[in-house]
This record gives structure tokens, C-alpha cells and sequence, in this order.
């Protein structure tokens, strides 16, 4: 590796040692009890795969460069050449990690795993060895912004083609348009996906509310955070917050992917609006009996749920879909480890979207494993990446359930006034 | 030359590891605070009650170490409870602290807690020496384990030779006499401790307090930091 390069990436690594990073960096005991914590290694146990050996390697790169005793003495072992050997090793470390913090609930200090693979992949990106795929999303996403001005009429006339399927769930007030976009003084601004299983579901229980919504113009997902790119996260988080500010929403609801909502609830600081998940919303809306549900639809289904790491344990959304099935099906069940502690289903972190099917399925053995006890015909979540990484595990290992949102659920559901 | 040995250790080293222990611990949490922090939420959820007490918790009770490697947890939890015994020992030996009776020719805990934390040790190095934790393990994670065993034993040692005249009515190197050792480190007076610890095992006592200088050296610059650290880390999980 060249010297400059090799300036650079402890230059990049530098920007990430924040107070607390040192604090994860300084103290793993290597005690092992987060070894059975990974579902990477309940399913393939090789110890590569263990939260200890993943930071392991961020860590012997610390010592190495950043600490007296790794300078004086690399000779205990404890330290590794920033070299391309290294490297190889930071993208296998950095790549076979979902970021699903599941670790954290297993290590006595509570050591971010996660927070620690920041670093691995910050140090790819310097090096131009990151998945190229997760940067072309990611900037797309911020072109998106940039040329905002010239798309939105494409953007408002494809809508205007889904308005139909909204009004096929939900019968809407005559001339009220069925997905509204641009509404100043929105009561919730509801940032979906790329995609209309992610609009129609949501617009349809949204009217059968009553709300006041407005559909932004900007998709979710931040591939700037699964790429681990900090620069790119603001910037994609930034479109969303500018538009909210400017329509004067009072909420703003993260439609079901985790790592937007965690990226938008926990990450981006405070803003004149408050943000929400899209499940929160559906809850509330139960709750104050503005929607109403028929139960019937789900008769004979045994139904459970898969708490997605970055809305559950990473974000704090946990009862609420819980009060949600309730209402919904009469045999809920719940899967064993669940809420904080479940299993990740092992497609987060940006596997998903890179593809990876072969270590998503041999790493995910324990979560087909966990759905399959529960006897479930319905596995529902509510998170793109955990539909997405359940609907192939399903195929692959026949668990036989249905994957679905809970937003499709619930419209679905919604019983005409 | 080897009573200037003894005596290099006994007393200049002694200051030497308490400096290199004080500046260093201070070293590293001041570039801790030094660094910049990092500004959005660490924790995760569900969100208790009482953070604080529960961090607490988390950090002298360990209860995720008992929910997930149970066996592991009452010898982790048989060390830190001996270790700190211990510590408190030793500091009873300073004339004045009495935390044991005046009368007593014991150390706190009678050699027993001594026993528990060679037990503890023994434990952990020989998990360390098999299966999934072997392959994490790293040679400094045996040095200290080591070290740590081998600073035990000899406490053990001492404690054991000590008693061997007890049945004529006295320990060969008595609290008393330990406590005018320590004494005179507190009062930087230099003088030979050879004059004040009689015993015919005066070695061993060497051995011990060359042990426990190394341990107080190595401590600012290796995972032994988590014992300022854990309660940190626990408060940025609990939030």
C-alpha cells in the first residue's frame, strides 16, 4: 500500500475517534460472552463471525497507530499493519456484519459493534474498495435532491398513477386527491420508498384517518448509512428535513425501513418537527379509533412478528406493533428471543441491496430456525430490508408463512365507515 | 547486590508503578475527554426506568454475563468481589485504617478471599485455553491472566508461610510489620525493608510486590482499564 494512502486512511480514521468510539475501542475484555450473540455465527459458527473478532480487527489497527504500547510493542499480537491484507480482512469484517447491535445486549459494558464497523467501513471508502453499488444508490439519492425542481412533475404524475389502487383500499372524500404531495401545513409529512408497496398501503389507511398528509417527494432508505459514509448519511437525511421545515409539517413519518427511521428518529438531531414511524402512526390511529379493523381477515392465521434491529432495539419501536396485531389477528404469537433481543433476520447493513444471497441464507439459518417454532401461516415485520431478507428465507429454507408489512396488513384490514 | 535488588524493588519501583499508574490512567481518560463526542444516541431499546441505577447495575452485577454464560458469571463475579476484598486488605495493613480488629493477626477475609480470586484466575485461563474463546484469545490476554495468578499465589504464599509459627504464638512477618513497610513508603523515608520484614520468606514477599508493581504499570495500558470504563459504557446503552 501506498504511504500517502495509507496517510489518508489514519486520517479517516482518526475522524471517527470520537469519546465514545475510544471508549469501545479502549475496553473489550475479549471475554467471549458476545460470541453466541451474532446470528452470522449461531448459523455458521467460525469465529470470524463473533462481534469480539470483528472489532478485533478495527481494534489491532487502533493500537497499531493510535496508541503508545502499540507502537512500542506490536510484537504481543495485538496490533495489525494498516496494509492490504488488512484491508481485505476490514471489508470481510465489515461486510458480515448487519449492524443489528444484537452484541450490545450481550456484552458487559455494552460495547457498539456496529458504531465500531463505522470505521471499517469509512476506511473502504478511502481506499475505493467499498461496495460500488451502495455509492451509486446513495448518490443517487442526493442527485435526487439536487435536481429536485426539474423532476417534480415526473414525480407528481407518477403518483397520480397510483391514485387508483389507493382508492380501491379506501374510498376517499370526493375530490380530495388520494395521495397528496406538496401540502403546506401538513399534519404529517410521510417519507415512503421507492416503490408502491410503499405508498398505497400507507396513503389508503392515512385517508381512512383522516389525516392531514402530505407524501414527500424523497424516498426513505439512506444508502449513505449502509455504505457507512457520514457525509453522504447528512446529505440524504438533509432533503427530507429541508422539505418537512419548508411545508411546515408537525410530524414526519418514516414509512417501514429501519435504518431511515433510526437514521432520521436517533441520528440527526432535533428539528421543529417530530419524527415517527409509520407503525406509530397506525397504532395511534387504532388507539383513538379513527381506523377500524376487521379482524375476520386474518381468521385461521397464526400470526407473528419479526422486530426489525433498527426500529426495535436500535429504535425504540417495540409495543407499538405488538397493539397493532392485536387488534388485527386473535392468534398473535410471538417469537422466541423477541423485541431487544431478537435475532437480526440477516439482511441489514446493506447485504440486501448488495445481493449476497449465499451468506444471507447460511447466515440466517437461526432466524428460519426461530420463525418456523413459532408455527406462524403469517410473518409479519416491518422493515423493506427484514421483508426483502424473510420473503428469500422463506423460499430457501420452505418456512412456509406469508412475509408481510404491517402497513399491508392493516390496510388490508381497514373496515369502510 | 541482591538485597540492592530487593530493595530497588521493594521501595523505588514501588513509586515508580504507583506514577506510572496515576499519570497514566489520568493520560488516558484526559484524551477520552479530549476527544470530540459523538453526539447522537448510543443506547438501546427497550428504555427502563432509572438508567443510572440500572447502568449501575449492569456494571457491578453483570446480569448479561449470568443470563447468557451463568458458570462464568459466579467465578467473574467470585473475582471482582475477592479483588476488591483484597485491595481493602491491603490497605488495612496501613497503620490506622482498622478495618479488621486491633488484636487480629489476620488479613481481612483470612486468607480465604486470596484463595477465591486463585480459583477465579485458574478458572478463566483455562476457559481462555479452549474452544471459541481460545481463538479470540490473544498472549496478552495470558500474560495477565499470568500475571494476575502468579500475584495471587505468592499473596498466598505469604499469607501461608506467615502462619507457620502461629502455633508459638505469633505470624512470622506480622500486619504490624507490614504495616511499618507501608508505612515508610508513605513516609518516602527509604529505609531497608529487609530491617523491617523478618521473615525467612522475605523472598516471596519480593516476588509479590514485584508482581503487583508490574500489575499497576501494565494497568493504564491494557483492558484491566475497563474498571474505570465499564460504568461509562454501560450509561451510553442505558441511555
Amino acid at each position: 500500500m501506498e504511504a500517502a494512502l495509507q496517510e489518508k486512511l489514519k486520517g479517516l480514521m482518526a475522524s471517527k475517534l470520537s469519546r465514545e468510539m475510544r471508549l469501545y475501542l479502549d475496553t473489550c475484555a475479549r471475554c467471549g460472552i458476545c460470541i453466541e450473540a451474532c446470528h452470522a455465527y449461531a448459523s455458521m459458527p467460525e469465529t470470524r463471525y463473533t462481534a469480539v473478532a470483528r472489532a478485533e480487527t478495527i481494534r489491532r489497527l487502533f493500537r497499531r497507530y493510535f496508541k503508545a504500547e502499540g507502537r512500542l510493542l506490536p510484537g504481543l499480537g495485538e496490533t495489525i499493519e494498516l496494509d492490504d491484507a488488512a484491508l481485505e480482512k476490514v471489508h470481510e469484517t465489515a461486510y458480515t456484519c448487519t449492524g443489528c447491535r444484537r452484541c450490545m445486549t450481550y456484552c458487559p459494558f455494552g460495547i457498539d459493534t456496529q458504531m465500531i464497523q463505522g470505521i471499517a467501513k469509512l476506511l473502504l471508502i478511502g481506499a475505493d474498495r467499498e461496495p460500488k453499488l451502495l455509492t451509486m444508490l446513495a448518490d443517487m439519492s442526493i442527485a435526487k435532491g439536487e435536481t429536485i425542481r426539474d423532476t417534480k412533475g415526473a414525480f407528481e404524475q407518477a403518483v397520480r398513477n397510483l391514485e387508483a389502487e389507493v382508492i380501491e383500499k379506501w374510498r376517499g372524500e370526493a375530490g380530495r386527491e388520494a395521495i397528496p404531495v406538496g401540502v403546506k401545513g401538513a399534519d404529517v409529512l410521510y417519507v415512503a420508498l421507492a416503490g408502491k408497496h410503499s405508498i398505497i398501503p400507507a396513503a389508503a389507511i392515512m385517508n381512512a384517518a383522516g389525516e392531514k398528509w402530505s407524501l414527500s417527494y424523497f424516498e426513505a432508505v439512506n444508502f449513505g448509512a449502509f455504505v457507512g459514509n457520514p457525509e453522504k448519511t447528512r446529505e440524504i437525511s438533509r432533503r427530507i428535513i429541508d422539505e418537512a421545515t419548508e411545508l411546515g409539517v408537525r410530524e414526519v413519518a418514516i414509512c417501514e425501513c429501519g435504518t431511515a427511521y433510526r437514521v432520521m428518529k436517533h441520528q440527526t438531531g432535533r428539528h421543529p418537527f417530530e419524527v415517527i414511524s409509520f407503525v406509530d402512526l397506525m397504532e395511534r390511529y387504532l388507539r383513538d379509533g379513527r381506523i377500524r379493523v376487521d379482524r375476520a381477515k386474518l381468521d385461521g392465521s397464526r400470526v407473528t412478528y419479526h422486530d426489525p434491529c433498527q426500529m426495535a432495539r436500535n429504535g425504540g419501536v417495540i409495543e407499538e406493533p405488538r397493539r397493532v396485531l392485536r387488534e388485527l389477528a386473535g392468534d398473535f404469537v410471538e417469537m422466541r428471543p423477541n423485541r431487544g433481543e431478537n435475532w437480526c433476520c440477516g439482511g441489514g447493513g446493506g447485504l440486501v441491496a448488495m445481493g449476497e444471497k449465499d451468506f444471507r441464507m447460511k447466515s440466517a439459518r437461526v432466524k428460519a430456525e426461530q420463525v418456523r417454532a413459532t408455527g406462524a401461516t403469517v410473518l409479519a415485520t416491518a422493515c423493506e430490508n427484514c421483508h426483502t431478507q424473510l420473503s428469500d428465507l422463506n423460499e430457501h429454507y420452505g418456512m412456509g408463512v406469508r412475509v408481510a408489512f404491517l402497513s399491508q396488513l392493516v390496510a388490508d384490514a381497514l373496515v369502510q365507515a | 547486590m541482591a538485597d540492592t535488588i530487593y530493595f530497588l524493588i521493594l521501595v523505588p519501583m514501588v513509586y515508580l508503578a504507583a506514577a506510572v499508574f496515576v499519570v497514566g490512567i489520568v493520560g488516558r481518560v484526559a484524551r477520552i475527554l479530549a476527544s470530540p463526542p459523538h453526539g447522537s444516541t448510543l443506547r438501546i431499546f427497550p428504555a427502563r426506568r432509572a438508567s443510572g441505577l440500572r447502568a449501575l447495575a449492569d456494571t457491578f452485577l453483570m446480569p448479561q454475563a449470568r443470563k447468557h454464560t451463568p458458570v462464568f458469571w459466579v467465578f467473574l463475579m467470585l473475582f471482582h468481589l475477592a479483588f476488591l476484598l483484597l485491595i481493602l486488605g491491603h490497605l488495612d495493613l496501613i497503620p490506622g485504617v482498622g478495618l479488621m480488629p486491633a488484636d487480629s493477626p489476620h488479613m481481612l477475609g483470612g486468607g480465604a478471599v486470596g484463595v477465591a480470586v486463585t480459583l477465579a484466575i485458574l478458572y478463566f485461563l483455562l476457559r481462555r485455553m479452549q474452544g471459541p474463546v481460545r481463538e479470540i484469545s490473544t498472549l496478552g490476554d495470558y500474560l495477565l491472566l499470568l500475571l494476575l495468578l502468579f500475584l495471587a499465589l505468592t499473596g498466598g504464599m505469604i499469607s501461608w508461610a506467615n502462619s507457620w509459627n502461629q502455633a508459638n504464638g505469633g505470624f512470622v512477618i506480622s500486619k504490624q510489620d507490614f504495616g511499618a513497610y507501608l508505612a515508610s513508603l508513605l513516609r518516602f523515608d527509604f529505609a531497608s525493608p529487609r530491617d523491617l520484614l523478618p521473615g525467612s520468606h522475605y523472598i516471596v514477599v519480593v516476588i509479590h510486590v514485584f508482581l503487583a508493581n508490574l500489575f499497576l504499570m501494565v494497568f493504564p495500558f491494557t483492558k484491566i482499564i475497563h474498571t474505570f470504563f465499564a460504568m461509562p459504557l454501560n450509561r451510553l446503552r442505558r441511555g
